[in-house]
């Protein structure tokens, strides 16, 4: 096996290209998450966002059109879920997989009927987001490799995950946020609307679920199949976890995912079966998970331990 | 027992209400396709109903929704979100036939027993990797017992191709050398239904009259009371979640000798999935798992002959079911006094009102 192949500069965008789709909707759970809800819905919030981005750009010939559509479907996905769960009581993960199922069998049932396709739908009118070449990249190898021919999307990945590191701690709003996900009595008696704050975060949620949806659909291929997040969504959840729901440390959690995929779609060039390779990502993220979860509790059994021998 | 009546014509009411309002927005959607959903719903029926082949198929649908329903219920009660139930299915199913095809040397009672503790055994260890993991170190097991599915999916489909494959043009296995005897033939029912339901009836027994029951419904309610009255909730945790993983591999392992005959790629898609589902509608109430568990089967089972009759894609069925776990997930919605959804319309003066008291 030739290693050069497999590790080189290209790794580095592959790695992260294929690392977006998990980023967008890792944040798209950190945000509730911050808020105390487990956002189980992001898979279906991501998957309607995939559906009406390929459908809006291919009815209307325009991708900004796709991705502000597919982040209002996201929207209104998460709001049903938000009713749901803050008025109506439902458990979380129970409404969450319900909607989850949903976005299946919704995307499934429009693109039969709407689009008239069955399992995959892909047309050259379908119009992509569009790429970023960088002219003065082009005679420095390496800058070339990694840093051109980006989708817009990608770059903008990076803007919202500060932008919302920003947020989640230095801003008023962040802060209500993470005092009601800490603990939503003290919030309320320090005058916090609790309930419009856990409304407002599933609602920015499911526009970045929907954003994530529709980078999937329009800027990470240009076609959408049924089902084509493909759990997706919950590797994002995974990363979530692992990144304790801060931007960043999520964000390196899906690199991490990322980089299993893409050596996966490599070793496949090699012999590799493909259901093996197939499988590498989501192994990875469980063992990623536990590996991360366990060495928490380690970490704040330790700080007990030494809060008691201070005591003593 | 007044109470508990009225408690039951209660639920009883709200799953209807629910199933009805489904069943609705489902019209709506058929509308929107310019189709008549009478007409829809009538072929629906007529395709899961109509004639001895398409009454055999529900009932063959609706034994593997009957097992995995129950296999969520079981670890809803100690308090898990076992999604993981799809895998298990596939799983069992690959041990199943696995077992049936190479273990030639038992005689036929004894290979068919040995298929069954095979397809338990693989579901109960596989749900004991999300069950230990949630219990130890607090991993979530939605979120585990759902990218654990994928891996299942693609470890049997990689046997399929690979290894246990039958050189034919579809990814399948060589045939099993036991299967299940069927009735109404030529329909694939299969006396795995009766074993199916003997399993429901001995976990409604196990849950409700056994120790290992009511420890698994006192962790689910309240591990620390448990952790106080001497029950180990971590152990109890991880055992319901493998009793649910053997009920997971059961379903596979009936699906596989039963209907099938041989290990089929992707043949238990959803069907874990859809167990979820049902037990999620009720609320992982048991007895009326069942109920909701057979309509989900008529869905199914009818979906097929309404796709061919009228014009409607088949995957309108999911969006009702989907619709329907949707509402039924909110406990406040249908409430039997001055609940109905027009509390929705009004909320704004009446959570006044409440803040004022």
């Amino acid at each position: 096996m030739n290693w050069e192949t497999i590790f080189n500069t290209s790794l580095v965008y592959a790695t992260f290209r294929s690392a977006t789709p998990i980023i967008y909707a890792a944040l798209c759970a950190a945000i509730t998450q911050k808020a105390d809800i487990l956002n189980i819905g992001t898979e279906g919030i991501m998957l309607t966002g995939a559906f009406f981005a390929v459908a809006v750009s291919f009815l209307t010939h325009s991708w900004i059109l796709g991705v502000v559509v597919a982040m209002a479907a996201g929207l209104v996905i998460s709001m049903i879920m938000a009713v749901g769960h803050i008025r109506f009581k439902a458990d979380i993960c129970a409404i969450g997989m319900g909607i989850n199922l949903f976005a299946i069998a919704i995307t499934k049932f429009l693109l039969n009927s709407v689009l008239g396709k069955r399992g995959t739908f892909s047309d050259p009118g379908i119009v992509p987001i569009p790429r970023v070449h960088i002219k003065a990249f082009d005679s420095i190898a390496v800058l070339n490799t990694l840093f051109n021919n980006w989708a817009v999307t990608e770059w903008l990945v990076i803007v919202l995950i500060i932008v919302i590191w920003f947020v989640f701690y230095k801003t008023k709003w962040g802060l209500h946020l993470r005092a009601v996900g800490q603990f939503p009595m003290a919030a309320q008696t320090a005058g916090i609307n609790v309930t419009a704050i856990k409304y407002e975060a599933i609602a920015i949620s499911g526009l970045i679920g929907g954003l994530a949806g529709a980078h999937l659909s329009l800027g990470y291929s240009a076609l959408f199949t049924e089902n084509m997040t493909n759990s997706r969504g919950f590797m994002g959840v995974a990363a979530m976890f692992f990144g304790n729901a801060d931007p960043v440390w999520t964000s390196v959690g899906c690199l991490v995912f990322g980089f299993a995929d893409s050596v996966g779609n490599r070793l496949q060039a090699h012999g590799w079966p493909s259901q093996i390779v197939l499988l590498m990502p989501y192994a990875v993220t469980i063992a990623v998970l536990a590996v991360s979860m366990a060495s928490k509790i380690y970490a704040d059994r330790r700080k007990k331990s030494s809060l008691l021998s201070a005591a003593a | 027992m007044n109470k508990n009546l009225n408690s039951v014509v209660i639920s009883m009411r709200r799953i209807l209400f629910t199933m009805l309002l489904a069943l609705l927005i489902g019209a709506v959607c058929i509308l929107c396709i310019k189709q008549n959903p009478l007409e829809a719903y009538a072929a629906l029926v007529r395709g899961a109903f109509n004639g001895k082949l398409r009454i055999g198929n529900t009932l063959a649908s609706f034994t593997p929704l009957l097992l995995t329903s129950c296999a969520f219920v079981i670890a809803a009660k100690a308090g898990a979100f076992n999604v993981g139930v799809e895998g298990e299915v596939f799983l069992g199913g690959i041990a199943a036939a696995y077992i049936g095809i190479n273990w030639t040397f038992l005689p036929a009672p004894l290979l068919m027993a040995a298929c069954f503790a095979g397809a338990m055994l693989v579901g109960a260890l596989w749900a004991f990797i999300p069950g230990a993991l949630k219990a130890y170190f607090n991993v979530s097991e939605v979120c585990v017992t759902i990218l654990m599915n994928s891996v299942a999916v693609y470890i049997t489909s990689y046997l399929v191709n690979g290894p246990m494959s039958a050189g034919v043009a579809n990814s399948q296995s060589k045939p099993v050398n036991v299967t299940l005897p069927q009735f109404m033939i030529p329909s694939s029912a299969n006396v795995g239904l009766f074993i199916a339901v003997a399993v429901v009836v001995f976990v409604i027994f196990m849950l409700y009259r056994m120790r290992f029951g009511y420890k698994i419904r006192v962790v689910g309610t309240n591990p620390q009371f448990a952790e106080y009255a001497g029950i180990n909730p971590k152990k109890v945790f991880i055992q319901s979640m493998m009793v649910s993983g053997a009920i997971g591999g059961l379903a596979g392992c009936i699906e596989i000798l039963g209907v099938h005959g041989y290990f089929l790629d992707n043949f238990a898609y959803n069907l874990g999935t859809n167990g979820m589902l049902a037990a999620l509608i009720v609320k992982s109430n048991i007895v009326f798992t069942p109920v909701v568990a057979f309509f989900l089967a008529i869905l199914h089972s009818g979906a097929m002959g309404m796709q061919q009759a009228t014009g409607v894609p088949k995957s309108i069925v999911d969006t009702i079911s989907a619709i329907f776990i949707i509402f039924a997930t909110m406990e406040t919605l249908f409430q039997p006094k001055a609940g109905h959804v027009l509390k929705f319309f009004t909320s704004k003066r009446t959570s006044k009102r409440e803040a004022v008291k």
